[in-house]
């Protein structure tokens, strides 16, 4: 426990010296060319915190619902000897309504990425 | 506390961290000479012997390179995302076990330590898009979380299923439940699986889609320079090891050497080697296969692996409980 400690002391101190390293031994001769936002040789146009597509809010929901699975499966999994027969068709019982609500979000399309059903 | 026990813990970080790092720094320089191979090149080898030292000239290199902070971005989330990123890659190997005892931080909760620590290096990579606030940056950190996130589902359901048969997190009691035999035999569908799962948590090509170079310059690393871009650099290619290993861990016996009651440097270098291996596979896929489409790299993992893995993860069970494996 203890060298965890210093581990996790040790590897900031680490990263934060590396970086002091570099600020020590870099030039800094900042200009205002040099400090734009760079793309591709233009000057930059619009603001680049822009609509993004709904599917990536989409992903991080469905994410949050399966973590959430896989998180209360992790205690069934360690106690697998200790649950008797009716903790074990309690589990299976779980996996079958997952199962079944994963059929319902992909039937839906909500796994679906390109556009094609919107379009035909 | 005492002296000696102080400087002795001292010694076991440093022995951990220091070795990380030059593995790290030579994975790079095996990577390029690989490829070179496959290429038909001969790869950088004008550093140093053979070329042997070209990771440490490239990192003096980036020690002596300005540090710019474009004016528009967040500055203080901008330097410490990268530090985010190299912190939680370089702390999971606290947990990670080189022989039998041979470990910093032998919890009973191992495996659910790792999954936290790689959960929260997925923030270095969004404070980074956020905070660089240039377009490419914006784009390459959406698409490298939407696909972290997605394959850390099929990654914790993976490890899951090998929970199911060790019946404990430590770390430890899963590489000794692998004497009989290793868990690549039994598992062996969700061992593939399982490589192409860390091949996608780690960026590597063919799922290297958030910094595919022709769309998005480097993704979300666009507006880094000089050692901001060292640690994501080091956070990447620390990851591609620490994955290696950890997948030797689970499904190759980690520090196990089939046949033999071993103990000491043998362990080591078993858990070196398998690692070894893991990654020249990760450097030959690379050579190796095309990039996929952003639509079919989220297909393949949606609708495609995660209902093989939901359907394990109801047969597992009940094998276990049929025949009473415990």
């Amino acid at each position: 426990m203890n060298s965890f400690l210093f581990y996790f002391i040790l590897v900031p101190v680490i990263v934060i010296a590396l970086l002091g390293l570099n600020l020590f031994f870099a030039q800094s001769k900042p200009n205002e060319e040099k400090l734009t936002t760079f793309e591709c040789g233009f000057s930059p146009v619009e603001q680049a915190r822009q609509k993004f597509s709904i599917h990536f809010y989409l992903v991080g929901i469905l994410f949050l619902v399966f973590d959430l699975e896989v998180l209360l499966l992790f205690p069934a999994a360690v106690s697998m000897n200790s649950i008797s027969q009716s903790g074990f068709w309690i589990l299976l019982f779980f996996l079958i309504v997952l199962t079944v609500g994963f059929i319902y979000e992909y039937s839906s399309g909500a796994l679906n990425y390109t556009n094609k059903d919107k379009e035909s | 506390m005492t002296i000696n026990s102080t400087i002795n813990s001292l010694l076991e970080a440093l022995i951990v961290i220091g070795p990380l790092l030059g593995s790290i720094a030579y994975v790079t320089i095996a990577e390029r000479k690989i490829m070179g191979s496959m290429q038909r090149r001969i790869g950088p080898n004008k550093v140093g012997y053979y070329g042997l030292l070209q990771a440490f000239a490239d990192a003096l290199k980036l020690l002596v390179k300005e540090l710019v902070l474009p004016s528009n971005t967040d500055k203080i989330l901008f330097v410490l995302a990268p530090m985010i990123s190299l912190v939680c890659g370089l702390l999971v190997w606290t947990l990670i076990p080189y022989g039998k005892g041979l470990v910093i931080a032998d919890f009973s909760l191992g495996i659910v330590t790792i999954l936290a620590i790689s959960s929260v290096a997925a923030y270095g990579i969004i404070l980074a898009g956020w905070a660089s606030n240039n377009k490419y940056s914006f784009i390459g950190s959406l698409r490298a979380t939407a696909q972290l996130i997605s394959y850390e589902v099929v990654f914790g359901l993976i490890i899951l299923l090998v929970i199911f048969f060790v019946g404990s997190f430590n770390l430890t009691t899963i590489i000794e439940s692998q004497k009989a035999i290793w868990y690549i035999v039994p598992l062996f569908p969700i061992a593939l699986m399982f490589l192409i799962a860390i091949l996608a948590e780690s960026n590597r090509a063919p799922f290297d889609l958030p910094e595919s170079e022709s769309e998005l310059t480097a993704g979300f690393m666009t507006e880094y320079s000089a050692f901001p871009f060292v640690f994501f650099f080091l956070a990447e290619y620390g990851a591609i090891v620490f994955l290696s290993t950890l997948s030797s861990i689970l499904f190759l016996g980690g520090y196990l050497v089939p046949g033999i009651e071993s103990n000491g440097l043998m362990t080591g270098l078993s858990l070196g080697f398998k690692t070894s291996f893991i990654l020249f596979l990760f450097i030959w896929i690379r050579a190796s296969f095309p990039r996929l489409r952003y639509d079919q790299l989220m297909s393949s993992i949606w609708s495609k692996m995660l209902p093989i893995v939901i359907a394990f993860s109801i047969l597992i069970p009940c094998i276990v409980k049929a025949f009473e494996i415990y």
